[in-house]
C-alpha cells in the first residue's frame, strides 16, 4: 500500500495543476472570440429607439450587470468568487435565464444519453473482440471487415441513417425529442416508456461507432497476448483453458481501460451531432447555441462541466488503473 | 447468437437501404354500411369505404391529441417569461405585438385582417372613428371584455398601457411617441387617441395612429403598477420581469413550459364566447408548441403529423402531398403556395467603392437569375417576378392596385439580362483594361462581397445566386456569411460607413400591415434612419434623396385616392431608377401549411369565409378566426 | 525496406484497402480533367433533379422522327391511370351519389366518361380535407385527353401576324433517338439544392476533403511525433511538461476546442486551408501519448545503450536509433489522423462552421446543405447518401490499409 500512497499523490497532484489550467482556458478563451454580445443584447431590447442616449444607458446597465466593463483580471476574480457559491450568472443570449437554470436541465439528459452509451459500447465492444480473438474462424472474419467500416463512420452519418431508416420509412421510433410530443413530465409509467423509446435511435447510433471501435481494439490486444509464451506453457502444463483466459484478458483489458477515459472526450462530439439531429434536449446543443450566440457565461460553464467530468472520470480510472495494473505497483518500488 | 449479430446487421442495413424510397404506413380501412336517401324516395344501401387512422387513446400525462393543436416554426428555444411589455422574453406563442399581432393571450382592441386590409374589431365594439380635424381617434369597448381575474376591461387600461410605454421607455412607446400625443379614457368604455400635431395643427402620421389599435396589447392597469411596484420604477427590471402573474384576456393562457416545448390551455371563462363576438370558444383546448433544433426536425414532425400547423420555411413542402399523398396542404393549392406579403431586399452600400455608379448598380440588378432564386432558393414559395412585376408593394391585390403599373412598365426588368448589363457597364466606361477578365472602374477592380447572415438557407441559397450573375457580367462578387450576432450588430449601426465586407447585403422588409405600402417605403428608403447608432427600421444602405423624403413625408396626411396612387407611382418610379435596393423574390408574412390529419376546415383559398380566413397560422390578427372554424377529421 | 514493402503488399487487407483509396484518388484527379465544368455552377432552374438522363425537349421536337409500330397507349393510360386512380375515382362518384353498380374501374373509357360528366372541382363532399380536393383537382386536370388518339400539333407564332401558324404534328407513334438529339445530359447523381451537379461537386469535394484531411494529419502527426520523441527519450522535466499539456488537451474537449477557434475566426477567414490547419492542431495529442510510450520502452534497448556510450548527440540517437523502430507505428498514426481530419471537418461543417460555402465544395458542406434543405425527409437520397458512402469508402480503405499493417509489423495478429 505504501507503493500506492506515492502514486495516488503523484496523481492528485497532477490533476490539480490541470484542473486549475483547464479552469483559466476555460474561462479565457470564450472571451477571446471576436465581437460583443452585449451590443447583440442591447440591439435587440433597443429595438425602435432612435434616442442614442436612451441606448447607452441600456448598454451601461448590461455591461454593469456582465461586468464585461472591467479588466479581464478583475473579471475572472469575481467569477472565481461566483463558481465557488454555485453562481454561474446570467446567461446573455437567454437574459434573464440563469445559466445555472439552463444547464440543470440540459444536463441530466446527457449525462443519461452518453454514459451508458459509453459503458454498453465498451463492455459490449470488448466482448465481441475479445470473442473474436478467441474463437477465431468465420465469427472473426465477418466481425472484423464490420467492424473497421462501422467504427470510423462518421457519427453524424450514423445518426442520419438511423433516422431515415428506422424513423422515417420503417417507422419503428420516433424521430425526435426526448419524450412524446404529447406527453407532459410525471413519474407515470407511460412517460417513463415514451423517454425509454425516444432514448433508442440517438443511444444506438452512438453505441454502434463505439462498439465497432473497442471490437478492434480489444481484438488486437487478446491475440497479442494468447500468443505470449505464459499461455502457451500454461496449456502445456494441462491447466484449463477457461482459467487461462481469466488471466489473459485481464491483461488484454488494462489499454482498454485508458481507452474508456479517453473515450467518454470524444463522446461529446458523437453525442452534440446524436441531439441535432434527433432534436434530443442536451448539453452539446445548448453548448453550440452558446457558441453561436457568444453567450460567455454559459460556454465558460458548460466547458467546466465537461471538463470537470472528463478530469473525474480520467482520474477515477487511473486509480482504478492503479490497483488493476500490477506493473504500477512494481514500478512504484523502483 | 452472436456469430450472426455481424452479419445480421449489415443485411439489415442493406435492407434498410434499400427502403428508403418507400412511402409511410398506409392508415386503417374500415367498411361501413351507410343509409343513404335519394330523391326517389327509395332508401338504397351503399357501402361505403371510410379511411380512418386510429386517433391514440390519451395517455396518462398525456395531452388529449384530439383537443391539442400543434404549431412549429415559432417558437425556437426556451420560454423565458410572459410579461408583455417585455421583447426579450422569446415567447412566440403568447407575446407577439405586430402588424398582425398575436391574440392567443393578450388582445389587441382590433384585428388585421391582411386579406383585405381591414382592421376588424375585438376588444372594440365597432369601428373607430376620425374627428372632423382628423386628429383624435375615438372607439368603445364591448361590455362583454374582461379580464382573467373577473374585472372589466375598461378604458383606463387602454390609456395606462401607452402611458406606461411612454414612461418605460419601450419599443412600441419609443416608436410611437412622436406620433401619439396620449391615449384618454373619456369613460369607462370609450377611449381616444390623440395624434401628436405639427405646427398647422394637422396631424403628423394619422397612419400609425390607425395602425397602433391593431399593434399593440391593452394590457390591465391593475398588474401594470403590481410590476411598477415590485421593480420599484427600475426601467431594466420591468422589461425583464418574467410576469409569470400576469392578467390577460385572450382565451389561452401558461399550461406548461419547459426545454422540450410550450402549452397553451384554453380558458372556459374567456369572454369572447359571448355573442358580441365569436359566440363560442375556440375549437382546441390546448395550443402546444414542441421545440425544434432546426428546420428539418420540425419538418418531419409536420410530415408525421405531430404538427397541425406549421410556420417553418418547408423546402419543396408539395412533395409531402404529390409524392408522399399525406393531408398536408397549403392556402394556395400551387404555387406560390402562400399569400406573399414581404419583400427580402439585396441593399447597396452606397459607400462602397463603386456602387455610387448607377450603371454598376443597374447592371447587376438586372442580371440576376431571379426566376432560378425563386425556384432553388425558395423551391417556388414566392410568386415570379414575370407574375408580379417588382415594384415597392407586395403582391397582395389591395397593394397592387395602388400604385399606376402602365407608367413604370418600362423600368421594371425581369432579370437574366445579361446582355443589357453588359451594354450598359460598356456605355458607361467600366470596362475591362488590363485583360484579367473584371472590369475596373477609374482604374480600380470592381470586386464586391454579398452577404446574409450564416444558417438562413434561403437567403444564402439567394445570395449564392446574386455572386453568380456577377461572374457573367465580368464584376467579382464573392459571398461570406458572418454569423446573425455580429451581423444584425454591424448592419444596424447607421451613425458610420459600414465595414469592409458589407458591400451587397441582404435584409428583409415590412410585410402586410394597416400602413402599408408606407411603412415599407418608409423603411426602405426614408433618410430618417441614417445617423441612427441602433437602426431596426430600415434604410440599412444609408440612401438619401430628399425628394423621396418629401413624398414620403407627403402621404400619411394624404386623404384623395388618386393623388395618393399619383405619389406611389412617382416613388416606384424613383426607386426603379435610382436603384438603391433590389428585391430578390417574395416572401408570404408567414409561412402556413397544415396537417389534416386531426383537424380540418383550416383557412384556404376560396373556402367561402366572409371576411376572408388570412393564413396566419391560426393565431395571428383576424387569422385566429380559424381556431373557431376548425372542426375534427373524426369527432 | 524493401522487404518489407514486399511484405506489406502480400497482406490481403492492405491490398484492398490500398487499392480502393488509390481507385478513389484516380476519380478525383481523372474525373475533373474528362469533364470540365465548374463543380460550383448552377445548373438546374429547381432543387433536387432525380438522376436521369435529361433529353432536350424542343432539340427532340427537331430531330428526325422514327415510327414504331408497338402499343404506345396502353403505357400511357397505364401511367396516368393506376389502380389506386381508378379507385379514387370510383369513391368520390360513390360519394357523388351514382350508384356502384353503375362504376366499372376496369372499363377505362366508361369510368372515364362517367368522371367527365359528374366531376365538378366545387362540389362539396362532407368530410373530405382540403388536401384531398387538391388531389382530385390535380387528378382531372391529368386526365385531360388521355384516350385520344391524335397526335399533338405544333404551332409557331408568326413574326409578322402574331398569330399561330401550324408547324408540324407529333404522332402518338414518334419515336426519336436519343443519340440524334443535340442537347442530352446525364446527371448520374442529379442536382442538390442549388442546382449544382452532385457527381461533379462530390468529385471535386472528396479532393477537397482528402487534402483538409491530408494537411491535418501531417501536422497533427509532426507535432505529436516531435514532442512524443522528445518527452519519451528525454525524460525528466521534459517530460513531465509535454505530458501536461498534452493531460490539459485531453482534458478539454477537442471538439468543443474546435468550435470555439472556428467560430472566432469568423467565416471571411475561414478557407479551407485554415480548417485544416485548425484541425491539425487540435489532434496531436493522442499520437503524443503512444509515440512516447513506445520510445520509453525502446529507450532502455542494448543498442541505443551502445550509441550513448558511443558518444553520440542526442539528436543523433533519435533519428538513428529510435525513429526506425517506430516508424510503422507513425505511418499507421498518420493514416489515423488523416481519416480522423476528414471526419472532423465533416462534422464542423455539418454544424455550419467548415469552410466558406462559395469557395470550394467538401464532403461536410454537402451533406449540411442536404439536411438543411431536409433531402432526407423527403426522400432525396442522391444529396445526401453518395456522400456517406464516399466517407465511409474512404475511412473504411485507410483502416483496411492500417490493419494490414497492422498485421505486417505484429505477426501475431496474421490469420
Amino acid at each position: 500500500m505504501k507503493g500506492y500512497r506515492k502514486y495516488f499523490l503523484n496523481k492528485v497532484g497532477w490533476f490539480l495543476v490541470t484542473f486549475v489550467c483547464a479552469f483559466i482556458l476555460n474561462f479565457t478563451l470564450p472571451r477571446l472570440m471576436p465581437g460583443d454580445p452585449v451590443a447583440a443584447i442591447v440591439s435587440r431590447l433597443a429595438q425602435g429607439m432612435s434616442d442614442a442616449t436612451g441606448v447607452r444607458a441600456i448598454y451601461q446597465q448590461y455591461t454593469e450587470l456582465f461586468g464585461t466593463n472591467k479588466p479581464i483580471l478583475e473579471q475572472f476574480f469575481i467569477y472565481v468568487r461566483n463558481v465557488l457559491r454555485g453562481d454561474f450568472g446570467y446567461s446573455i443570449s437567454m437574459y434573464p435565464r440563469t445559466v445555472a437554470d439552463t444547464l440543470k436541465s440540459a444536463i441530466v439528459w446527457t449525462i443519461c444519453l452518453q454514459f451508458p452509451a459509453i459503458i454498453v459500447g465498451w463492455l459490449i465492444g470488448n466482448t465481441l473482440g475479445a470473442l473474436a480473438a478467441y474463437l477465431r474462424g468465420a465469427f472473426d472474419k465477418v466481425l472484423m471487415p464490420v467492424s473497421i467500416f462501422v467504427s470510423n463512420f462518421p457519427a453524424f452519418g450514423m445518426a442520419v441513417i438511423f433516422l431515415v431508416i428506422f424513423g422515417v420509412v420503417l417507422e419503428w421510433f420516433p424521430t425526435s425529442g426526448g419524450y412524446g410530443f404529447d406527453l407532459i413530465p410525471t413519474f407515470s409509467w407511460g412517460f417513463m416508456w415514451s423517454v425509454i423509446v425516444h432514448y433508442q435511435l440517438p443511444f444506438w447510433s452512438l453505441v454502434v461507432i463505439a462498439i465497432g471501435g473497442q471490437a478492434i481494439g480489444m481484438r488486437s490486444m487478446s491475440i497479442y497476448e494468447l500468443n505470449a509464451d505464459y499461455v502457451k506453457y500454461a496449456r502445456f502444463m494441462g491447466i484449463k483453458d477457461r482459467k487461462i483466459i481469466g488471466y489473459v484478458f485481464r491483461n488484454a483489458m488494462l489499454p482498454q481501460i485508458a481507452g474508456l477515459a479517453s473515450s467518454i472526450g470524444t463522446m461529446v462530439g458523437g453525442a452534440l451531432v446524436a441531439e441535432i439531429v434527433f432534436s434530443y434536449p442536451g448539453l452539446g446543443y445548448t453548448l453550440l447555441n452558446g457558441v453561436m450566440g457568444q453567450d460567455y457565461p454559459l460556454i465558460s460553464a458548460a466547458t467546466l462541466i465537461i471538463t470537470v467530468m472528463l478530469l473525474g472520470a480520467n482520474f477515477i480510472i487511473e486509480i482504478l488503473y492503479g490497483f488493476i495494473d500490477p506493473r504500477v505497483k512494481a514500478a512504484q518500488a523502483d | 447468437m452472436k456469430r450472426y449479430v455481424g452479419t445480421l446487421f449489415s443485411i439489415l442495413m442493406v435492407l434498410g437501404l434499400s427502403l428508403s424510397a418507400c412511402a409511410p404506413a398506409a392508415p386503417q380501412v374500415i367498411k361501413e354500411t351507410v343509409e343513404v336517401e335519394r330523391i326517389v324516395e327509395q332508401t338504397v344501401e351503399v357501402e361505403k369505404i371510410v379511411e380512418v387512422t386510429p386517433v391514440p387513446e390519451a395517455k396518462e400525462g398525456a395531452l388529449p391529441r384530439a383537443e391539442t393543436m400543434y404549431f412549429n416554426g415559432q417558437q425556437w428555444g426556451p420560454v423565458v417569461g410572459w410579461n408583455p411589455y417585455s421583447s426579450s422574453n422569446n415567447n412566440a406563442m403568447a407575446t407577439s405585438q405586430g402588424d398582425s399581432s398575436r391574440v392567443t393571450m393578450f388582445e389587441t382592441p382590433y384585428l388585421y385582417n391582411m386579406l383585405d386590409g381591414e382592421q376588424y374589431p375585438l376588444l372594440a365594439d365597432g369601428d373607430y372613428t376620425w374627428n372632423d380635424d382628423m386628429t383624435e381617434i375615438t372607439f368603445k369597448l364591448k361590455e362583454a371584455a374582461h379580464w382573467s381575474d373577473g374585472t372589466p376591461v375598461t378604458a383606463e387600461d387602454v390609456a395606462y398601457t401607452w402611458a406606461t410605454h411612454v414612461k418605460y421607455n419601450t419599443a412600441t412607446g419609443a416608436g410611437n411617441k412622436d406620433y401619439i400625443d396620449t391615449i384618454e379614457a373619456v369613460d369607462d368604455r370609450t377611449v381616444v387617441v390623440k395624434a401628436m400635431l405639427d405646427d398647422e395643427g394637422n396631424a403628423i402620421n394619422p397612419l400609425l395612429v390607425a395602425a397602433y389599435v391593431s399593434t399593440n396589447y391593452v394590457i390591465q392597469k391593475a398588474w401594470t403598477e403590481t410590476l411598477e411596484e415590485r421593480v420599484g420604477g427600475d426601467a431594466t427590471a420591468f422589461l425583464a420581469d418574467t410576469g409569470e402573474d400576469v392578467v390577460y384576456s385572450g382565451p389561452y393562457h401558461k399550461f406548461f413550459t419547459d426545454d422540450t416545448k410550450v402549452v397553451l390551455v384554453r380558458d372556459d371563462n374567456y369572454w369572447g364566447q359571448d355573442a358580441s363576438m365569436w359566440g363560442k370558444l375556440p375549437a382546441p383546448k390546448y395550443l402546444a408548441h414542441a421545440i425544434f433544433k432546426d428546420n428539418a426536425a420540425g419538418s418531419v414532425a409536420l410530415a408525421k403529423g405531430e404538427v397541425d400547423v406549421s410556420q417553418q420555411f418547408n423546402s419543396n413542402i408539395q412533395l409531402l402531398w404529390l409524392n408522399y399523398g399525406l393531408p398536408i396542404s397549403t392556402y394556395l393549392p400551387e404555387a406560390p403556395y402562400g399569400i406573399g406579403a414581404s419583400l427580402p431586399t439585396a441593399f447597396y452600400n452606397l459607400n462602397s467603392y463603386g456602387l455610387d455608379q448607377l450603371a454598376v448598380r443597374k447592371a447587376i440588378a438586372i442580371a440576376v437569375d431571379y426566376p432560378t432564386i425563386i425556384a432553388n432558393a425558395m423551391t417556388n414559395q414566392s410568386a415570379t417576378f414575370d407574375q408580379v412585376p417588382r415594384s415597392l408593394m407586395n403582391p397582395t391585390p389591395g397593394e397592387q392596385a395602388m400604385y399606376d403599373h402602365e407608367a413604370v412598365v418600362d423600368l421594371q426588368w425581369a432579370g437574366n439580362d445579361i446582355e443589357g448589363a453588359k451594354a450598359l457597364l460598356d456605355e458607361a466606361g467600366i470596362v475591362d483594361t488590363d485583360g484579367d477578365g473584371w472590369r475596373e472602374y477609374n482604374g480600380q477592380k470592381l470586386s464586391y462581397i454579398a452577404t446574409c447572415p450564416n444558417g438562413w438557407s434561403d437567403w444564402q441559397a439567394a445570395i449564392e445566386v446574386v455572386a453568380a450573375a456577377g461572374k457573367k457580367i465580368g464584376i467579382d462578387i464573392t459571398t461570406n456569411y458572418p454569423e446573425w450576432s455580429v451581423y444584425q450588430t454591424v448592419v444596424t449601426k447607421s451613425d458610420a460607413p459600414l465595414p469592409e465586407g458589407y458591400d451587397i447585403f441582404m435584409m428583409w422588409s415590412a410585410g402586410a400591415g394597416p400602413t402599408m405600402p408606407w411603412g415599407r417605403i418608409r423603411n426602405l428608403l426614408s433618410c430618417e434612419w441614417v445617423g441612427m447608432a441602433n437602426n431596426w427600421s430600415g434604410n440599412w444602405g444609408q440612401y438619401c434623396n430628399p425628394e423621396v423624403d418629401a413624398l414620403i413625408q407627403a402621404i400619411p396626411g394624404e386623404t384623395d385616392p388618386d393623388k395618393l396612387k399619383e405619389i406611389y407611382t412617382e416613388l416606384v418610379r424613383i426607386y426603379l431608377t435610382d436603384i438603391p435596393s433590389f428585391t430578390l423574390m417574395y416572401r408570404p408574412q408567414s409561412f402556413h401549411a397544415v396537417n389534416e390529419t386531426v383537424w380540418t376546415n383550416f383557412p384556404h383559398q376560396d373556402d367561402g369565409t366572409e371576411p376572408p380566413v388570412p393564413p396566419m397560422d391560426c393565431t395571428d390578427g383576424w387569422g385566429i378566426a380559424c381556431l373557431y372554424n376548425v372542426t375534427l377529421v373524426n369527432p | 525496406m524493401k522487404h518489407t514493402i514486399q511484405q506489406v503488399f502480400r497482406s490481403g487487407k492492405f491490398v484492398l484497402g490500398f487499392s480502393i483509396f488509390v481507385a478513389i484518388l484516380l476519380i478525383v484527379i481523372v474525373y475533373p480533367l474528362i469533364i470540365t465544368d465548374p463543380p460550383l455552377a448552377i445548373i438546374s432552374q429547381g432543387t433536387f433533379f432525380e438522376p436521369g438522363i435529361y433529353v432536350n425537349v424542343y432539340d427532340s421536337l427537331g430531330s428526325q422522327p422514327y415510327t414504331l409500330l408497338d402499343d404506345a397507349a396502353t403505357n400511357r393510360i397505364a401511367s396516368k391511370l393506376g389502380d389506386k386512380e381508378r379507385l379514387d375515382m370510383k369513391e368520390w362518384l360513390l360519394d357523388y351519389g351514382i350508384p356502384e353498380s353503375e362504376i366499372n374501374i376496369a372499363d377505362t373509357e366508361q369510368l372515364l366518361d362517367l368522371w367527365e360528366n359528374n366531376y365538378d372541382p366545387k362540389e362539396n363532399v362532407a368530410g373530405m380535407t382540403n388536401a384531398q380536393r387538391n388531389y382530385y383537382v390535380r387528378l382531372n386536370a391529368s386526365l385531360e385527353g388521355l384516350l385520344s388518339t391524335e397526335g399533338t400539333i405544333i404551332a409557331v407564332k408568326n413574326a409578322d401576324t402574331g398569330t399561330l401558324e401550324e408547324k408540324g404534328v407529333v404522332a402518338q407513334s414518334d419515336y426519336v433517338n436519343v443519340s440524334q438529339v443535340a442537347n442530352v445530359r446525364v446527371l448520374a447523381l442529379g442536382t442538390d439544392n442549388f442546382g449544382r451537379d452532385v457527381l461533379t461537386e462530390l468529385v471535386r469535394a472528396t479532393g477537397v476533403s482528402l487534402q483538409i484531411g491530408f494537411v491535418a494529419g501531417t501536422i497533427a502527426t509532426l507535432i505529436g511525433l516531435t514532442l512524443g520523441l522528445l518527452a519519451g527519450y528525454i525524460g525528466g522535466l521534459v517530460d513531465d511538461v509535454i505530458m501536461f499539456f498534452t493531460n490539459l488537451f485531453t482534458v478539454i474537449p477537442g471538439f468543443v476546442l474546435l468550435i470555439l477557434i472556428s467560430f472566432s475566426i469568423g467565416q471571411e477567414r475561414r478557407g479551407a486551408a485554415t480548417i485544416a490547419v485548425v484541425i491539425g492542431l487540435t489532434s496531436w495529442y493522442w499520437t503524443t501519448r503512444s509515440v512516447r510510450a513506445q520510445v520509453m520502452s525502446l529507450r532502455n534497448r542494448d543498442h541505443v545503450s551502445l550509441s550513448k556510450l558511443s558518444g553520440h548527440s542526442i539528436a543523433y540517437i533519435i533519428f538513428a536509433d529510435i525513429l526506425p523502430y517506430i516508424a510503422s507505428y507513425v505511418v499507421m498514426a498518420f493514416i489515423l489522423q488523416i481519416t480522423s481530419g476528414i471526419l472532423a471537418e465533416a462534422a464542423l461543417s455539418i454544424l455550419g462552421l467548415g469552410p466558406r460555402t462559395t469557395e470550394v465544395p467538401t464532403l461536410g458542406l454537402m451533406m449540411n446543405w442536404a439536411m438543411i434543405y431536409q433531402a432526407h425527409i423527403l426522400g432525396k437520397w442522391w444529396a445526401y447518401f453518395p456522400i456517406l458512402v464516399t466517407i465511409a469508402l474512404i475511412t473504411f480503405s485507410m483502416n483496411l490499409m492500417n490493419t494490414g499493417l497492422d498485421q505486417v509489423f505484429n505477426p501475431a495478429l496474421r490469420e
